[in-house]
């Protein structure tokens, strides 16, 4: 009985100051310029009410980049997990130098993402080394990050490209917890690997697939070092995402409260999808399991 | 073990703690120490250790950062008070780092007072100055124009053209040839303005030295003046081929690779472009000119403007030390190493400086008064540059046309400081 008593709330009371000095305040004095006009240098500056937040529902620029963020955010979300998947179910098959493999896919994301944005850069350039694979097969090549119909793809593949395997090692760890008796048994009942995948592997996969998700939409709305890196939000504002907007409009324009405001928006996106998602799942993981 | 590693962990601490402490007051204390931001790197440099022999004794902290870094770091010192006692400042207004910007919430020294600030000339002073006063140190000048690979020209057996006319012609036979006539990168944005400001000097400016008083006094506009035509010319020039394909996927970095190297036979850029070709060919000779925008030679501009400059912090911990610093700056000596090392023009006719040949056009054109400041220099916000950027680039890709562009930034000239 004693063991599962909880413990006592202040216990938890050193953490909570530090954090509440670390993260809430100093959030909350940010959060109060949100309603200011500063532009980050002058002392002087008055309040203004929610003329930010009505400012940016009147900026295209901003409303674009909201749709990008989105859009980005569902992109990433389904491919990078939708490869990792199949790389984990890839790797966790009875392959020759599987370990081999794992760590190789795996090795991407240890880079710094603003290493690989500016390698893509130069692999995508117009004569760089995609351009001039597809010249071998005389395939003309594309302006991949200077075309604003292909530009948000390039980011969307070069973020993949780097955490796909990511997702993989997530996935494997999941698969790995998955009882070879039932599988087995169920083989032996005579159900094919996509039955025994969708019955059996799938529920137990559950927790996985909830972190999966989580990380990538978080990462895919607040995405910004390989944008950046890449297009710079260009061409125009064909990659812009809230975060580079948020950037721009602080340290190019001098715009502090605006971009404070659009950082709010951000949190509040953030902080609904993730909420959301995490319901949606954690009731289908307790009813797979 | 574990205590051993938790003995060094602390002690470690322990003396972080105490030499932070340490270097914070000697830089409070005594007056041999002074801090200098900077975004000069390669140049400033030279100056500091010139400066640091004629001064034995005196300690410089100095940083260098690129210029995004540097605007965003400067703001966020000088807003919480931990700013260095020198710094770059830019001149003008329209970027987060100008005079207008910083000197306006009184974060500058007035350097009014110093010998050198009643010499500058007029175009220099307009953008050193905040109401009146000065408060940046210019101390070199940078102009825009097409910067020729000469071995690359020599090999096309084309010449340099010297009128409208006779530079569509040369872009399409370079274009014929293999080797486009201009590199151009404008994956990066800011680069999108330049060959614009070289037209518009002569379109614009060269037609009416006003057009920025008028601009400002509501006169006119961007989308109802010579804007236009300079707009026009910039996209027939692309549509004649006279840059390379693809210029939206080509960043800055690749366009001076391809001039360099000769793969187009020059770059459309400022002078400080040279030094950058030659680190990438060190045997190549760069030469700028004009970039023809009429087919009267005798009309041409050429966009100069005065480069970043430095301000003093108006709560420098050291401002004794500092403004000493700024006068060997703007000495003849600290100009002509700045000058060298930058490959631009000295701000003050009597400093002297080796000018590199290839820039011989340029000071001919600032010393028959054939020039116009850079044109953002004078515009009221930030925001007008970067919608400028940004809609050039949009332009290029088909997503906006030339008159929404400059509708947009009469929009935002309007919008005001």
């Amino acid at each position: 009985m004693t063991r599962t008593r909880t413990a006592p709330w202040w216990f938890a009371l050193p953490a909570l100051t530090l954090f509440a000095f670390v993260v809430l305040i100093p959030s909350a004095r940010g959060v109060y310029y949100a309603f200011t006009d500063w532009d980050g240098l002058d002392p002087a500056f008055t309040l203004i009410g929610l003329d930010n937040f009505t400012a940016i529902t009147d900026d295209p620029d901003a409303l674009q980049a909201v749709w990008h963020t989105l859009l980005i955010a569902v992109a990433i979300t389904v491919i990078q997990n939708g490869i990792g998947l199949l790389l984990a179910l890839g790797v966790n098959s009875a392959i020759k130098s599987r370990n081999f493999l794992r760590v190789l896919l795996f090795a991407p994301a240890v880079v710094t993402p603003i290493v690989t944005a500016y390698l893509w850069r130069n692999l995508l350039g117009p004569d760089g080394a995609v351009n001039s694979l597809l010249a071998l097969f005389c395939i003309a090549g594309k302006n991949w990050l200077g075309d604003p119909d292909l530009a948000l793809w390039m980011i969307v593949l070069v973020v993949v490209w780097q955490f796909a395997g990511y997702s993989m090692v997530i996935f494997v760890a999941g698969l790995q917890s998955v009882p070879k008796e039932i599988y087995e048994a169920a083989a032996i009942d005579g159900s094919g690997p996509v039955r025994r995948f969708w019955s059996i592997v799938r529920p137990l996969l559950a927790p996985a697939i909830t972190i999966n998700l989580m990380l990538s939409i978080i990462g895919g709305i607040k995405l910004f070092d390989q944008v950046y890196a890449l297009t710079g939000g260009g061409p125009g504002h064909a990659t812009d995402t809230i975060s580079t907007l948020i950037y721009k409009d602080a340290f190019t324009l001098g715009e502090f409260g605006y971009s404070i405001a659009l950082a709010v928006v951000l949190t509040i996106i953030v902080a609904i999808a993730s909420a959301g998602q995490y319901t949606v799942l954690s009731r289908n993981e307790r009813a797979a399991s | 073990m574990r205590k051993v590693l938790a003995a060094v962990a602390v002690v470690s601490l322990l003396t972080a703690c105490s030499s932070g402490t340490n270097s914070a007051s000697s830089s409070g204390g005594d007056n041999q120490t002074l801090t200098i931001a900077s975004v000069d790197q390669g140049s400033i440099e030279k100056v500091v250790d010139a400066f640091k022999a004629a001064n034995p004794g005196v300690t410089i902290n100095l940083s260098t950062s690129g210029a995004d870094q540097y605007q965003q770091q400067i703001r966020t010192q000088l807003a919480s008070g931990t700013a260095p006692d020198v710094m770059t400042v830019w001149p003008g207004n329209g970027n987060p780092g100008a005079t207008y910007v910083i000197a306006k919430p009184g974060y500058l020294l007035d350097l009014s007072d110093q010998p050198w600030a009643g010499q500058l000339p007029d175009a220099f002073k307009k953008v050193a100055q905040y109401e009146g006063k000065t408060y940046n140190a210019v101390f070199g000048l940078n102009g825009i124009g097409a910067v020729y690979n000469d071995e690359a020209l020599t090999k096309s057996g084309l010449t340099a053209p010297g009128t409208w006319t006779e530079l569509l012609t040369f872009c399409k036979a370079a274009a014929g040839k293999g080797t486009p006539a201009f590199a151009l990168g404008i994956q990066d944005n800011w680069v999108t303005q330049i060959a614009l400001y070289a037209l518009t000097a002569t379109t614009v400016y060269g037609a009416d030295k006003d057009f920025d008083t008028k601009l400002a006094a509501g006169q006119t506009t961007f989308a109802g003046s010579a804007w236009t035509t300079a707009m026009a010319k910039y996209q027939e020039m692309n549509t004649a081929g006279c840059f390379q394909k693809d210029p939206l996927g080509t960043s800055y970095e690749s366009s001076q690779t391809l001039a360099a190297t000769g793969k187009t036979l020059g770059i459309i850029q400022g002078n400080w472009i040279i030094g950058l070709l030659k680190g990438k060919n060190p045997n190549g000779k760069f030469t700028m000119k004009a970039l023809p925008a009429t087919d009267n030679a005798a009309e041409f501009v050429m966009p100069a403007a005065a480069g970043a400059g430095y301000g003093v912090n108006a709560k420098a911990k050291n401002s004794e030390l500092a403004l000493k610093f700024i006068t060997f700056v703007m000495s003849p000596e600290g100009m002509k190493i700045f000058n060298e090392a930058q490959g631009s023009l000295p701000t003050l006719p009597d400093a002297g400086s080796a000018v590199d040949p290839g820039l011989a056009e340029l000071s001919t054109f600032v010393k028959d008064n054939r020039t116009v400041p850079f044109m953002d220099q004078l515009w009221p916000n930030a925001k007008v540059q970067q919608t400028m950027l940004s809609g050039l680039q949009e332009v290029f890709s088909d997503q906006a046309t030339a008159a929404d562009v400059l509708k947009d930034m009469d929009t935002d000239y309007k919008a005001g400081s």
